[in-house]
This record gives structure tokens, sequence and C-alpha cells, in this order.
């Protein structure tokens, strides 16, 4: 049989497991599985035995095409855990092969998820195709946001060549709530016109899933927008089981700060503790 | 007597209001996103090659497909999914409430059709076990397919009846001539011809949709301060 060496290119086919379990008053990861290039930090409790927050590293700094990741987060009842990534995500320029990634959330009766991760930076020329599915018992949350950069806008790349695509369904109790299915193909009139980016390179969505929402509640997340100074463009609506919020700008900073300021409110809103923002968010 | 169906199904003179909806573009318009016919064209192209309406109509022959094979079970699924992937409220509004206006109306009509009679099975039956909200995009399919119109036609003609609405909207907002809203409407022909044969072709995993300017202008447009259009 011959040897082939590997090239320093070859893809990753990387896998995380997650599953939490509420015992002894609080939510502990009793499987925590992971193949590189993902590795999970020891979860921490800034906030008492309730909320479970972990961080999940990606040790080869980026994202390279046919790369293949798989994650799979399990909340078992009564469990409540953050998740949030250490860095920015890379997805770098490839060679012509996409690079997938594939997530599979459950989350079971009177259990909360919050999956922060940080900013995802998608360099000029990546191939990207992402899919999340999320289940959600009758009586399960789950807040999602994501935060792209299409190309490396601090050395002034734009996005006009490439493909990033993303796929979201959500279930609860058997009933499809919500897909999202964002897509930007590389190019200059989507870059530029006001249908597309309007020349801006970041845009921002924020989630929350699994109960009805008032108007109230829709209006206090507007006006957190409207308290701030802002440069960028925002819109919240109601889903049919939860909300949304979209931005389009230039400033992580506002995005961010803005989607914070809703997971302190949302959690307010649901009578619980004060979020505290993870160690790896300070820059 | 296809292409009178065609013309009927599609007409704007179709009562299921569409003319109160602008789909983002009263906000778009006042924010000055879109100041002139040029602007309006434009905005309307990149909804036909990658936008909203590209994957609204790939639902619309979903629903077409579906009930032209009987198969309500899928029928039922895409209409789920055209209700879960509505960017704001609003246009969720819209599409339930022309979707329900139109199996009403397609019923309601039933009774003429029947005696030219062609026999295909039973809207009533069809639409009920579907149950409702019923979106636009997935009445108008099933209504083609019951007219016995072909797939390519149905897609031009919800194309275009979706363009002239807009059209129409644009020509009130901006304010731009009749002339010029009619010259835009033939300015976009070959466009729409080119995302009809896309879209024909359109896998269930090639459904994407491109356009963060049309989300933040449809959830804008839900604290719009003065307004004449329901989106």
């Amino acid at each position: 049989m011959l040897k082939t060496s590997t090239p320093m290119t070859s893809p990753w086919q990387g896998v995380l497991k997650l599953i939490y379990q509420r015992r002894d008053d609080t939510t502990q990861p009793i499987q925590s599985y992971s193949k590189a290039p993902y590795k999970l930090q020891h979860p921490f409790y800034p906030q008492g035995g309730d909320i479970c927050y972990s961080t999940i590293l990606h040790t080869a700094g980026g994202i390279v095409g046919g790369d293949q990741l798989y994650q799979s987060i399990q909340l078992q009842p009564h469990t409540h855990a953050v998740i949030t990534t250490a860095s920015a995500s890379k997805i770098y320029r490839n060679n012509g092969s996409t690079a997938y990634q594939k997530t599979d959330i459950e989350v079971q009766e009177n259990a909360c998820l919050e999956y922060l991760p940080r900013e995802m930076i998608v360099f000029e020329g990546a191939q990207y195709n992402q899919q999340l599915r999320v289940n959600l018992a009758p009586t399960a949350t789950w807040l999602g946001w994501e935060i792209v950069r299409f190309g490396r806008s601090a050395r002034g790349e734009q996005f006009l060549q490439g493909d990033w695509r993303s796929r979201t369904e959500v279930w609860q109790d058997g009933r499809l709530i919500w897909v999202d299915c964002p897509w930007l193909p590389g190019g200059k009139e989507v870059w530029e016109n006001p249908h597309g980016l309007a020349g801006c390179p970041l845009v921002g969505t924020l989630v929350w899933l699994g109960k009805p929402v008032s108007s109230e509640l829709i209006a206090q997340i507007r006006k957190l927008w409207h308290q701030m100074e802002t440069t960028g463009e925002a819109g919240t609506t109601k889903l049919m089981s939860g909300l949304l919020c979209r931005y389009r700008g230039n400033s992580y900073r506002e995005v961010i700060n803005w989607f914070t300021n809703i997971w302190r409110l949302l959690r307010q809103w649901d009578g619980k503790a004060t979020p505290v923002t993870p160690r790896v968010w300070q820059v | 007597m296809t292409i009178l169906k065609l013309l009927q199904l599609s007409s704007s003179a179709l009562p299921l209001g569409a003319y109160s909806y602008s789909e983002g573009l009263e906000t778009a318009i006042e924010q000055d996103q879109i100041r002139g016919k040029e602007d309006l064209r434009q905005w309307l192209s990149d909804e036909l090659s990658y936008g909203a309406i590209r994957l609204e109509t790939a639902l619309m022959l979903r629903g077409y497909r579906c009930w032209a094979t009987q198969d309500l079970d899928s029928l039922s699924y895409w209409n789920q999914w055209a209700s879960a992937v509505k960017e704001t409220s609003e246009l969720r509004e819209q599409s339930w409430q022309m979707g329900n206006t139109l199996t009403r109306l397609l019923l309601s009509l039933e009774t003429v059709r029947r005696e030219s009679n062609q026999g295909s099975w039973d809207l009533e039956q069809g639409i009920n076990l579907m149950g409702k909200p019923c979106n636009y995009a997935i009445a108008f399919g099933m209504g083609a397919a019951h007219w016995q119109i072909d797939e390519h036609s149905a897609v031009l003609g919800y194309l275009h009846s979706w363009a002239t609405n807009l059209m129409n909207a644009g020509v009130k907002l901006i304010p731009i001539s009749q002339t010029l809203g009619q010259q835009l409407l033939l300015q976009l022909h070959p466009e729409m011809e080119s995302a009809t044969t896309t879209i024909l072709n359109l896998r269930d995993d090639e459904l994407y949709t491109c356009s963060w300017g049309l989300g933040l202008a449809g959830m804008q447009h839900e604290i719009q301060y003065t307004r004449l259009f329901r989106s």
C-alpha cells in the first residue's frame, strides 16, 4: 500500500458533541466530545449552578474549502446553557471547494439555550455553506445570534467574489416555526445596492424562539436601539413564535452592544438572572 | 383557453387587495434609497436575480407541483415553509390575507368552471385538508395547476403580477409617471424570463435569498410614521 503524505491544506472533519443534564440543581455537561479543530474550554458558572457557560475554540485559526464541521448540542429538561466562541471565526478564501458546517440543536422541556458566537469573518473568495436545525420542545426557548463580516474590511477588502449561504430551520413540537436562508453571492451590485448590503460589510441577525412575544417587548427592543448612538440600520419584527432582529452597518461594537442589551432584556422578561458577558468577549 | 385563464389569475383586477402592499418600497422610497425610475428598476431587478420574489416564486412552483401530483402532505409542508420564511410580520400577514382570499375566490369560481368541466380533483376538499392560513404563493400555485396552466406560464404570470403591483406602488410613491412605470415594466421582461428559467430549475437545497435591504425596509415599515401601504 502506498503511503501518501497529508498535504498542508488537508481539510478538517471537526466534530463537537455537547449534552447538558440537570443534576444536583446544576446544569452539567454530561457529554462533551470534541474532535479537532474543535476544542472545548472548561465550563464555568458565573451565575451559580443554574446556568452553564461553555466556550468553543476553533484551534485551526480558520475554516478552509473542503472542511466539514459538525456540531450536535442537546439540552435535557430544565437545563440552561450559554454557548459562545473564544474568537472570531474566519472563513478563508478557497481553492474552489466549499466549506460546510452543520449543526443540530435539541432543546427539551423547560430548557433554554443561548447560542451566542462571536463574529464570523468571511474572506473575499470564500465559499461557505452552513446548516442549522433546531428542535424545540413546547416549553423550550432558544436565543441565537450571528454577526457576519464580509471581506476583511479593515484592509478595505470587499466581497466581490465568493459565495456564502446559511440555512436555519427551527421546529417546535413538530411544527416549522422559522426558516432563514440568507445568501451572499459575491458581486459589485449586491455589495453596493441598497437592496443588498448598501456598501456595509457587517450584518447581524438575532432570533429568539419558543414562545409568542408581545408587542410591548418588540417596542422595548426597538427602544434599546433608538437609545444608542448608531450609524447602521436595524429592524425588529415578530415571528410566529418569537422575534427577529436584523442589523446592517459598519460597527461591530454597535451591533454587539444592541444584541447584548436585548439578551439582558430577554433574561429580565423571562424572570432570570442578568447575564454575565463572557470574559472571552473582552477585547 | 389557457392564456385567458393565465390572464385572469395574474390580473391586477383579481380582488385580492394586492394594491395595498408595497413590500418595503414605501420605506425604501421614504429613506431615499429609491429616488426615481432607475433606482426602482434596479431594486426589482435585484429581487428577480437573488431576492425574496425568486424564493416566493419557487414556493409557488412547489405548490403547483404538489397540487398537480395530488401530494397534499408536501403541499402542507411547503405552506408551513412559506409561513416560516417570511422576513417580517407584515409580509406574513400580506401573504396569508391574499392567500386566504384567493382560495375563497377559486372556490367560488368552481361552479362556473365545472360547467365547462375538466375532471381534476376536488378543490374544496384539498383546500380544507391543507388548512389555514394559506400563503398567497401556495394558493396561486394550486390555482394555476387546478386551471391547467402550464408551469412555465404560471411562473411568468406570478412574476408579472408581482412586478405590476410594485411598479404601481412606485408610480404612486416616488412618484413617477404612468408612462415611465410602463417603460420600467417592459424593461424588466428579459429579467423576468431569465428568472423564470432559473426558478424552474432550482432544487430544494438551492432555496436562498439575498435581500437584507428588503428585510430592513420591511421591518422599519412597521414603525413608519405616515404610510399608505400595509407592508
